[in-house]
């Protein structure tokens, strides 16, 4: 019976050692302007690969098709499973990068990456000047460099409403204000109907509720003093934000299943005007996409932007609207990477909004028919829309885990900002930027 | 019976009573002698330098790597010294994680000796049926963790498997959220992870009645002790170095927990089965390498120190062998 003591310890060490970490990807660098060639132009034996999230696997195939036929390269969609940005993440640390990625175009995402170290730079671009002027620069930057290629509409956090419902019980024009939304609830609350449905077993969604009502103090600079640590998440304008956020839910203004529905049962509940109103962003739209076609969205969901004052929306670029090229260090597989773009938002742009049935970010190019009605209005809200947290601050911590663990009933409002406000420095110190 | 004690450490020594009998000094080097020539040492190299490549070298990596800013936002890595320790000492969340870690390896180490102990009493006889059982508990040991955990996940759903199949039963709609309360479903994960081992625990179990001698049991009998009495009074007790490997590894190893979490709950309802390895690869996934290189590093010896007393003790209750 010595065996069982020395397999014991054998057996330790080995799920000891399991905790180990692996070395740090050494970097590519590659000097000099980037050359841009012919969107055409031949790529014969060049083969490239795409990184892409469940969600946005089949964004490309169309684009990709016509690319591979009239250049002979040959490009692999590579799906990389959720959590995806931290997987990408993951695999960049490690020293596996692909030619290009799906990525949200945001400063902090793109800080996540180290875009620096790893991204070709995209500021000649030759498709930047046929851009709608005020999308060009909306997102993609960091640190005044272009990374990120911005290929669809932005997605905007705001409200989408069963029109049938809101008719049904005499509420005749959108709220044009917070209050009035609230107002429109409890009318909508009085006559049996779920004003609102949250998604608190699938999380993500949490956050809109309170990025929506920090708009207005977004348009004055909320998050560049978060930046510079002249505010926090536990201040006041944040804070009470959440503390709202629970005093709707606790007011029984939100479905009875909120701690279990997921984003599958949020679209179903829209959908079938079992709730009113959802605070979402264009993804939920695809959802309700995939369950029912154009002419039924068109006649039962509207969208409309909301603020504490206005109908100011609140822009999120997400990783479906963009893309990123690596710097893998060989020069071709780069400029065939670049190429790739160029075709993409060059020659190849009208066909892709055409295939996808979404809106065109350029003004020569028209959208095609058939963009349902309220991805157009989420669209026009754009123009003067204000930042997200993801857009505008230097990091992205998980306010949204917090929230649902609010719902959940484990976490205090208090409990939620203290927590994010400490993941925010933890994620910015590590950023290297100036006062944490 | 006296106790064999080391005398370097004042550790009882292993060895067993059976063996301490039968094995002479002069013969136990004379086997010693020969097993190295047949074994050389030098055969150990291979296996050492895997061990040395994926098992120390990261573990060396992982003291270095928890003193340094090593993030995915830069290129530099910068020595820090104690920062992320502090860091982690004020920040709730580690602490948290540390508490339902060793929650959920007690309440794995408990189930898993519980069911693996019944499994070995009931299939202790060596029927052709006990060896085809035996083989069938053995299986979900040598599953992939992750594809337990997926299939218990779509069993447990509200509208999973076991919820249709109590519906049938009852005649009622049965819509339990088993792994959506933030009370009992790190119970519930844990016994998942105890169900996938607890072959192993049956296999050990079954050794360690195999090692006891028949007369002891038949000399209990003669005395006229009951046969719930010679179990608990002759035979539990002799099974001692079993139940030290099945209690050490299964609460040691589930300490290092994760595939089944992920694959279950990912930590949910509202992190109430967040274990360390969990928050660990979420802090990786976000870019803070050094952090969750700090969090495996502190996992790392909290595992050790509580290897020592947990063992120690265990191995106290073999004296009386």
């Amino acid at each position: 019976m010595r065996m069982p003591r020395r397999a014991l310890a054998a057996l330790a060490l080995v799920a000891l050692a399991a905790t180990g970490c692996s070395d740090p990807a050494s970097e590519t660098t590659t000097g000099g302007p980037a050359t841009w060639a012919e969107p055409t132009a031949k790529l014969d034996g060049v083969t490239l690969t795409i990184w892409a999230a469940q969600n946005s696997n089949t964004v490309p195939k169309q684009v990709i098709e016509a690319f591979q036929a009239a250049t002979g390269a040959k490009v692999d969609v590579v799906t990389i499973p959720d959590p995806y940005e931290q997987s990408v993440q993951t695999k960049v640390a490690t020293g596996d990068k692909p030619d290009l990625a799906f990525w949200q175009p945001t400063a902090s995402m793109l800080t996540a990456l180290n875009a620096k170290a790893n991204l070709q730079t995209l500021d000649d671009a030759p498709w930047l000047d046929k851009l709608t002027p005020a999308l060009r620069d909306i997102t993609g930057l960091h640190d005044g460099t272009r990374y990120a290629a911005l290929i669809t509409s932005p997605a905007v956090e705001g409200v989408y409403y069963n029109k049938e419902v809101f008719a049904a019980n005499g509420i005749t024009a959108t709220p044009k204000n917070f209050d009035e939304m609230l107002a429109a609830a409890r009318q909508l609350k009085a006559k049996g109907v779920t004003p609102f449905f949250e998604m608190g077993k699938d999380r993500w969604a949490t956050q809109w509720w309170v990025q929506v009502q920090l708009a207005d103090a977004a348009k004055a600079g909320l998050w560049d003093k978060i930046n510079k640590k002249q505010e926090t998440f536990t201040g006041p304008v944040v804070l009470d934000a959440i503390k709202k956020y629970k005093s709707l839910i606790d007011e029984g203004l939100f479905n009875a299943d909120i701690k279990t529905a997921t984003f599958d049962d949020q679209g179903a509940a829209l959908l079938s005007g079992k709730a009113a109103m959802a605070v979402q962003v264009n993804s939920f739209f695809g959802q309700l996409q995939a369950k029912a076609d154009t002419a039924t969205l068109d006649s039962k969901i509207g969208f409309f932007p909301i603020s504490p004052t206005g109908n100011v929306g609140t822009f999120i670029p997400d990783q479906s609207n963009a893309l990123v090229a690596f710097k893998t260090g060989d020069a071709k597989r780069e400029a065939a990477a670049r190429q790739l773009l160029a075709y993409w938002m060059g020659p190849g742009y009208a066909g892709f909004i055409a295939d996808r049935k979404t809106i065109s970010l350029q003004t020569a190019v028209q959208s095609p028919a058939g963009v349902p009605k309220a991805l157009l209005d989420v669209h026009a809200s754009l123009s003067t829309s204000v930042g997200s947290m993801q857009a505008l601050a230097v990091a992205n911590p998980d306010l949204y885990i917090n929230l649902a663990d609010m719902i959940a009933g484990t976490m205090t409002p208090e409990q939620v900002a203290a927590t994010t406000q400490e993941q925010f420095a933890q994620l910015a110190k590590a950023a290297g930027v100036p006062g944490f | 019976m006296s106790t064999v004690l080391d005398h370097t450490t004042g550790v009882p020594a292993a060895t067993p009573p059976q063996d301490s009998t039968r094995a002479t000094p002069a013969r136990a080097r004379r086997s010693s002698a020969i097993s190295r020539h047949t074994h050389p040492m030098w055969f150990l190299v291979p296996a050492f330098a895997i061990l040395f490549v994926f098992f120390f070298l990261p573990t060396v990596f992982n003291f270095v790597y928890a003193f340094t800013d090593w993030s995915g936002f830069k290129s530099q890595i910068n020595p820090v010294g104690w920062d992320n320790f502090t860091d982690l000492a004020g920040s709730g969340t580690l602490f948290r994680s540390l508490r339902i870690t060793i929650a959920y390896a007690v309440l794995v180490a408990v189930f898993q000796n519980l069911f693996g102990f019944a499994l070995a009493v009931l299939l202790e006889r060596d029927t052709r049926l006990n060896h085809v059982v035996r083989v069938l508990f053995l299986i979900p040991v040598l599953m992939s963790a992750l594809a337990v955990g997926y299939i218990f996940q779509a069993l447990l759903k509200p509208e999973g498997a076991l919820n249709g199949l109590l519906s049938a039963i009852t005649g009622t709609d049965v819509h339990t959220a088993w792994l959506g309360n933030t009370n009992w479903t790190i119970v519930v994960v844990a016994a998942i992870h105890a169900w996938k081992w607890m072959g192993l625990s049956m296999l050990i179990y079954l050794a360690g009645f195999k090692t006891i001698p028949v007369d002891l049991v038949e000399a209990a009998q003669i005395d006229g002790a009951s046969p719930w009495r010679a179990f608990w009074r002759i035979r539990f007790p002799l099974l001692a170095p079993a139940v030290t490997f099945n209690v050490a590894t299964a609460l040691l190893g589930s300490m290092n927990g994760f595939d089944i979490v992920q694959a279950t709950t990912a930590g949910g309802p509202a992190r109430t089965t967040e274990i360390l390895n969990i928050f660990i690869y979420r802090t990786f996934g976000q870019g803070l390498f050094a952090q969750a290189t700090t969090m495996s590093l502190i996992l790392f010896l909290l595992v050790a120190l509580l290897a020592f007393p947990v063992i120690r003790f265990l191995r106290k209750r073999e004296e009386i062998l």
